[in-house]
């Protein structure tokens, strides 16, 4: 039993290795003075008087307004995917009405069409919507493609909270809506949070729309910046590697925080749905 | 709205035959729907409308009904052969691969041991990570001369002179793949290891007493509980791989030789480097149709699953 145990420690290790090294080679290239990041032998430590190199990610390049583009992307495609999909999903898990299979089929059609795709006909009717360069056309464009999801689990969420809770409140005379906002969305909080997340992570990675909608350089999110160094030559690499782990760190702790809601969310509505 | 109601017995009166009447699903339903429409299926039928023109995307307002050209073309078209092949090989190897991975990530995890908390949380940390991020940072990893995977290469004697994995025809795919399935292993452990909760455990200490191995345990307890779940990951992990763009197209962009050149880089090489919108519409509507045969597929296996399990 001993060695079997010793084994999985191992095991895990290696595992947790593979998982973190990426990052944590972002983060030492990014602490590497630039002269010795084409040694002959990569140096596998971090040189921590290089930190420097992290105030010069915000001087040299806008990664302050792609951040806070990104940030507002993000919130924005969340706030408006919560808002469009809670009661779609109560009409999918609740009531009966024409058209609801339809409605089923066309929140999961959604999952077919890949982003690219719709890039020219969007581009088409941004243009003509005069949304074209501003981030309220990405946060549309987005909200697009997270709420089939979000809806679905919602619905999951739903679907396990019992009815008999909505007919008490309904002898209390109280409307569909008011069941729906005072009753059920409580109950299926942590779902919802769990939703609210992936709709978050969904806005602040986005990148084919937020590449070919916007123009302006004052309203690039951070994905595009970052995007814009591959394969250019003209920034230090431990600055862009700075700027990679500048973008990816927030997204990676938050989700630590909140992974076991997200992972609970998840769950209840993959189980019950 | 509640306290409203409570307080105002007539208003209360006038709403409560909106709860019987047929419009209240419309209304839960309309704003989702409209929005859909709006910026799916409109879009999508634009899409579908362009894909029997000839257009330019200098010229976007004039278009050319030609039919079935573009897809009569794409059909004898050998390069759009390799489009199919190479989108089979990378979704195919994203599925196997990563829900392997995952499933043995899972099984690792699985039970009680030591920090089991922080290392089923940093196993998680490729899926959180934005995709730009990633592919920037395997970019550098699979640098020809100061990347590590060449040094690597050196230090085992394999290559004297680094390799030049993302623009080498046979190793550009395996470098996209290593990357997407770092990326998305982590979600199949996930719910792989959601899944494993579900097993009886009292079921297991039994094979376990009766001195059944851990391959026939695995088999006839575990397998069953989780193939659901296996299942829809199989699913989600094809069509998340027939739509993935950003990874391919910040490391490749389809090349070299068009090793990489899945569906939807391809649509997107046709439409903003070939300026070919006509054509680039086909190929994305021959990728939705593929997308649909695929879920169709799923759902039938699944099903027919489902009966086999019924009247066992």
């Amino acid at each position: 039993m001993k060695h079997n145990s010793t084994a999985r420690t191992l095991a895990v290790l290696v595992l947790l290795g593979v998982a973190a090294f990426p990052l944590y080679w972002m983060l030492v290239t990014s602490l590497t003075p630039s002269e010795r990041l084409f040694d002959a032998t990569p140096n596998l430590l971090p040189t921590l008087s290089q930190i420097g190199t992290y105030a010069a990610a915000f001087t040299e390049t806008s990664l302050r307004q792609w951040l806070i583009n990104s940030l507002i992307v993000a919130v924005g495609t969340t706030v408006l995917s919560i808002l469009l999909s809670v009661l779609p999903a109560y009409a999918l898990s609740r009531l009966t009405f024409n058209g609801k299979l339809l409605l089923g089929f066309a929140l999961f059609m959604t999952q077919m069409l890949p982003e690219a795709m719709l890039v020219v006909p969007l581009y088409d009717i941004f243009t003509k919507l005069s949304l074209l360069n501003t981030l309220l056309g990405l946060i549309l464009a987005n909200t697009a493609f997270t709420v089939p999801v979000v809806t679905w689990i919602l619905k999951g969420a739903i679907d396990g909270v019992p009815s008999e809770i909505e007919e008490a409140a309904r002898v209390d005379g109280c409307s569909r809506l008011g069941i729906v906002l005072a009753v059920v969305v409580p109950l299926i909080a942590p779902t919802l949070a769990a939703a609210a997340v992936i709709a978050f992570f969904h806005g602040w990675n986005e990148y084919v729309f937020a590449q070919t909608f916007i123009s302006d350089d004052a309203l690039r999110t951070a994905s595009v910046g970052l995007a814009s160094f591959v394969g250019e030559l003209s920034t230090p690499v431990h600055t862009v590697m700075a700027v990679g782990f500048i973008y990816t760190l927030p997204a990676v702790v938050f989700y630590l925080f909140v992974q076991r809601y997200v992972v609970a969310g998840m769950t209840t509505g993959g189980v019950k749905g | 709205m509640m306290s409203r109601t409570v307080s105002q017995p007539r208003a209360a009166a006038r709403r409560a035959p909106i709860d019987h009447g047929r419009w209240v699903p419309a209304l839960f339903v309309a704003p989702v729907a409209l929005y859909l429409l709006v910026f799916q299926g409109y879009p999508l039928v634009q899409e579908f409308l362009l894909s029997v023109t000839s257009t330019s995307l200098l010229s976007p307002g004039q278009q050319t009904y030609v039919g079935l050209d573009n897809y009569r073309e794409l059909v004898f078209d050998p390069e759009f052969h390799q489009v199919l092949r190479v989108t089979a090989v990378y979704t195919l190897v994203c599925v196997v691969a990563s829900i392997g991975l995952g499933l043995l990530a899972a099984l690792l995890l699985d039970g009680t041991f030591r920090g089991r908390g922080i290392a089923r949380a940093l196993v998680t940390i490729p899926w959180a990570a934005p995709p730009v991020a990633a592919a920037l940072i395997f970019v550098w990893m699979f640098n020809a001369q100061y990347g590590l995977f060449s040094h690597l290469a050196q230090f085992l004697g394999f290559a004297e002179g680094g390799v030049n994995w993302l623009d080498e025809p046979s190793f550009a795919l395996p470098a996209i793949l290593i990357t997407t399935i770092w990326q998305i292993f982590p979600f199949s452990s996930v719910v792989i290891l959601a899944a494993l909760q579900g097993v009886p455990s009292e079921l297991r200490e039994a094979a376990v007493i009766d001195g059944a191995d851990r391959l026939s345990i695995f088999r006839a307890v575990t397998w069953p509980t989780i193939r659901p779940s296996v299942a829809l990951l199989t699913l989600l992990i094809t069509v998340w791989s027939l739509r993935r763009f950003d990874v391919i197209w910040l490391m490749t962009q389809g090349g070299p030789l068009g090793e990489t050149n899945t569906l939807v880089i391809d649509l997107y090489r046709r439409a903003f480097v070939y300026l070919d919108l006509g054509r680039a519409a086909a190929v994305g509507i021959i990728g939705l149709v593929v997308a649909i045969l695929v879920t169709l597929v799923y759902f039938w296996l699944s099903t027919r699953a489902e009966k086999a399990a019924g009247k066992r």
